[in-house]
């Protein structure tokens, strides 16, 4: 028999058999598309934020807050120092009456804090625009490190820092997704291959018949582990359209939510929602072939 | 054809099935396997198509030692073994066409070549106006039969039967046996396995006969009633029903009748 013909004879039977027992198939479809669902929702969320993460990193910059009674010839000087450090892409000094003047533009109701003072409340301070790219050296570390113990300095603010945080975080939410996935596949598979083992037992009398007349192991097993590729494959394609719904939800309020527009800019590649429909396929396959593997049908 | 050398089956409690039986069976040869139940019938038949593995001898069949062949080459041994049991084993809830056709099936036979097969060997058992019927619709005698097309649709060299008319009533046993006659007169070697004496002396062939898993004898009987039964009278018109023919559409033919 041509493989060809076998694997259709396999589809239909399997079919045949999920249509038969389309409950207890359903059960096992509905476990693998919320595993995959939950699997694809922890994608979806690392792959936005670790996205997030790295464009904010591109808008990164490090602020060196200066002491009060720096002078403006001062500041400039400072400035074109720290022009010169490593993956400093632009130096803003920010003098300490601009700094006042930029307080009251961005929070107009709160522009009585910073009036009647008899010194700048303020501090100067030069605003350092990071490479992305070269940002992570250590000898730009070293290079901040120099200026915090500058007495000029009083402070030095790095954006990195909280960054780094957040990028601790995509990783957490990630293992946490890979931890949670994998129990949720095993539940799973396990569902898959009860499943399977019940159709099998439903069917002993006919694959004794076919044994009987000459069928090969690999013909008698086939539909049933066509069966359980058919289970995941479902799943995973249920699970890829209720996570692209949710999406799209998400994604239509991002203009009005934070969480939806760090968690929901982008929906998974073409090529994530294949692995996704894969992973179900071959989870389905794993819990035919492991549920029947002792048994004698 | 078939060669027994010695053999004998012990299970694990130490029961012995059979026990140094040794026969041979020419090709296109009718034997009654006969004894009392537990006598080591069915052990032996299944013996012969690989469903049970000697504890020791050896099992030739058409020259191929059976007790040593791979797992993986049974199956090419079943497909030229047709077999039939007393309670017919037929899927319930699949047609007649789809009993029959599970060889085809396993063959790669395509819808129309299977249709034509399932029609030749329905037609042989006078049930080719059954194709799409399901077996609880039929009767014990029209069950058997079914179980017999299946068996012999691939035109097998051996066909054994074990008890095959144990649960028939005499005049449908009668048909069946005839069906069997019939396929050993094509050519076919039959063994058939019954404990009914009465049926063996009438029809009369040869006659293995089992006690407690011992060979008691191996004897050729004449038959008291051989006219009933003998399919000589029906030769011609079974050699001229050739299983070649073109499928000619389901048949409206009605169940073979012995004749009285």
């Amino acid at each position: 028999m041509s493989f060809l013909r076998a694997l259709r004879y396999f589809c239909r039977e399997a079919a045949v058999n999920l249509l038969r027992s389309w409950k207890v198939s359903l059960l096992a479809i509905l476990t693998i598309a919320v595993s995959l669902f939950i699997g694809g929702a922890f994608l979806l969320v690392s792959g936005n934020l670790a996205a997030s993460v790295e464009r904010w990193r591109g808008e990164m910059r490090v602020v060196i807050y200066l002491r009060p009674d720096t002078s403006e010839a001062v500041l400039r000087r400072l400035a074109a120092e720290a022009a010169r450090g490593p993956g400093v892409a632009a130096v803003e000094p920010v003098t300490a009456a601009a700094a006042r003047q930029r307080f009251r533009k961005i929070f107009p109701g709160l522009s009585d804090l910073v009036a009647g003072w008899q010194d700048e409340p303020l501090p100067a301070s030069l605003e350092i625009g990071l490479d992305s790219r070269t940002a992570r050296l250590p000898a730009h570390a070293a290079w901040l490190d120099a200026w915090r113990k500058r007495p000029e300095v009083t402070l030095v603010d790095d954006d990195r820092e909280w960054l780094g945080q957040l990028e601790t975080v995509v990783a957490v939410v990630r293992a946490t997704g890979l931890a949670l996935v994998g129990g949720l596949l095993g539940a799973a598979i396990f569902t898959i291959a009860s499943v399977i083992r019940l159709t099998a037992y439903l069917h002993h009398e006919e694959t004794g018949i076919m044994r009987l007349v000459g069928a090969t192991e690999f013909f008698i097993r086939g539909p049933f582990y066509a069966e359980g590729l058919l289970q995941g494959l479902i799943g995973g394609v249920l699970a890829s359209g209720a996570l692209y719904g949710v999406f799209q939800v998400l994604h239509a309020r991002r203009q009005s939510s934070l969480f939806s527009s760090v968690l929901a800019l982008d929906f998974l590649s073409p090529q994530q929602m294949a692995f996704l429909v894969l992973l179900g396929g071959a989870a389905g396959l794993f819990g035919a072939v492991a549920s029947l593997r002792r048994e004698e049908l | 054809m078939i060669q027994f050398f010695h053999v004998s089956k012990r299970y694990p409690g130490g029961q012995t099935a059979l026990d140094d039986v040794t026969f041979h069976v020419p090709r296109g040869e009718f034997v009654f396997l006969t004894g009392a139940s537990g006598a080591g019938k069915t052990t032996l038949l299944r013996m012969i198509f690989r469903e049970e593995v000697p504890s020791g001898g050896q099992i030739l069949v058409n020259g191929r030692n059976v007790s040593s062949i791979p797992e993986s080459k049974i199956p090419y041994l079943r497909r030229t073994i047709g077999v039939v049991f007393q309670d017919f084993r037929l899927i319930g809830r699949k047609t007649v066409f789809e009993n029959v056709t599970y060889l085809p099936r396993v063959l790669g036979v395509d819808l129309q070549g299977q249709k034509r097969m399932a029609y030749l060997a329905l037609r042989r058992v006078g049930l080719a106006h059954r194709l799409n019927a399901f077996p609880p619709e039929l009767s014990g005698g029209e069950q058997q039969r079914v179980a017999i097309a299946r068996a012999l649709i691939n035109e097998p060299d051996i066909l054994i039967a074990d008890e095959p008319t144990g649960n028939l009533d005499p005049d449908l046993s009668r048909e069946i046996l005839r069906l069997f006659l019939e396929v050993n007169l094509r050519g076919t070697t039959v063994i058939l396995a019954t404990h009914d004496r009465d049926t063996i002396q009438r029809i009369g062939r040869r006659v293995l006969t089992l006690e407690g898993g011992r060979l008691l004898s191996d004897q050729e009987l004449p038959g008291t009633d051989p006219p009933v039964l003998d399919p000589l009278a029906d030769a011609e018109e079974i050699a001229s029903s050739s299983p070649t023919e073109p499928l000619e559409g389901p048949s409206s033919d009605t169940p073979a009748e012995a004749p009285e």
